[in-house]
């Protein structure tokens, strides 16, 4: 789909009609783009939490009672913790989806915008 | 000053090989503040049988490493960092948190007086008990110490979460250094805060560490009422994002 166009919806002296558009900000292409929105997290290892937890109420909270399920409740939390240092490690190199925008911004910080024609 | 925030100390600082350059250059002060230690060096190799093993044995990743670390330059070892075969870590952590005002001397004539302590206890009761009893009692200070921290430790902590104003105690999993740090504080702490007045530090502690070996006493205590909190929290975890 095209651009849509900006001709005559701002407001200018040679526009005779009301303004369509109201911008607070200049519309230029800036040499920097926005943060990344940070992603809506979930709580992980619940169900192994919760197994652990029936079990200490039905033990009176001995742990030699609920050895395996707290073994599984480390297991699980060692591997999410070994995924979100490999996602952020892979955010940073920028491997899933774009750049990250601090790399964006040197690199348009390189080759800026030019309004000028030279 | 003009730099209120940067501590510095006065005199002539020689620019050693490798020393970080400071950004704030006043004259005839240094900054003091970090590590004076460049990115570039690495950790010491403090073990023993690293040095040992037989060349031919070496993988070809370890014959690169040790080229590698050959044209490295490499921090010097801590004082309280040897390759002993007394040197235990955890024994060492414990010392360094009970240091109070840079005593070192003093935390570690504790940490052995209570290794001490421990040892008479065990063995007195060695003595006095039928044969086979003293099949089941544990005489190595170090083994009853290690076995004590290890119950100690919590499998669960609480974190306080802000959630539409109020602060709520979400259970959430622990690190195992966290866990460890854990255990080895609330243990310092009871031993301070909960002992008679005229009783020493060693005594008090030895006691605890026995108590906590057998499962029972404050410190363990302590623990269960962490788990207990988490337990009646458990419908909160999902305010974790993490």
């Amino acid at each position: 789909m095209a651009t849509p166009s900006l001709r005559g919806r701002l407001a200018r002296l040679g526009n005779p009609r009301k303004p369509i558009l109201k911008p607070n900000k200049p519309l230029i292409l800036a040499d920097h783009v926005g943060e990344r929105r940070r992603e809506k997290g979930e709580a992980t290892c619940i169900t192994e939490m919760s197994i652990m937890m029936a079990c200490w109420k039905q033990n009176e909270f001995r742990d030699e009672a609920c050895k395996k399920e707290i073994r599984d409740f480390f297991d699980c939390s060692s591997r999410a913790e070994a995924a979100r240092k490999m996602r952020s490690i892979q955010e940073d190199l920028g491997e899933l989806g774009s750049l990250p925008p601090k790399k964006l911004n040197k690199l348009l910080q390189r080759f800026p915008n030019k309004p000028h024609v030279s | 000053m003009a730099a209120p925030t940067v501590k510095v100390a006065r005199g002539w600082s020689g620019l050693a090989l490798g020393a970080r350059r400071a950004v704030l250059r006043l004259p005839g002060l240094t900054q003091v503040r970090w590590s004076r230690y460049g990115p570039e060096y690495q950790d010491p190799q403090i073990d023993k049988e690293y040095y040992r093993k037989p060349l031919a044995q070496l993988t070809e990743e370890e014959t690169y490493e040790r080229e590698l670390r050959k044209t490295q330059v490499i921090k010097a070892a801590p004082a309280t960092k040897t390759s002993s075969v007394f040197e235990d870590p955890v024994i060492s952590k414990f010392t360094n948190m009970m240091m109070k005002g840079g005593n070192k001397i003093l935390a570690r004539s504790l940490m052995t007086q209570t290794l001490e302590a421990v040892k008479r206890k065990q063995f007195e009761k060695y003595h006095a008990a039928s044969a086979e009893e003293q099949a089941t009692i544990e005489r190595n200070p170090y083994t009853i110490f290690h076995q004590a921290l290890k119950n100690c430790e919590p499998v669960i902590g609480l974190v306080p979460i802000l959630k539409g104003g109020h602060f709520y105690q979400v259970p959430v999993p622990l690190a195992d250094r966290r866990r460890r740090f854990l255990a080895m504080k609330w243990m310092i702490a009871e031993c301070r805060e909960k002992k008679p007045r005229r009783m020493l530090m060693p005594e008090k502690l030895s006691q605890e560490l026995l108590e906590a070996f057998h499962s029972r006493g404050p410190v363990i205590k302590r623990k269960h009422d962490m788990h207990k909190m988490a337990e009646a929290n458990r419908a909160l975890a999902h305010y974790r994002w993490w």
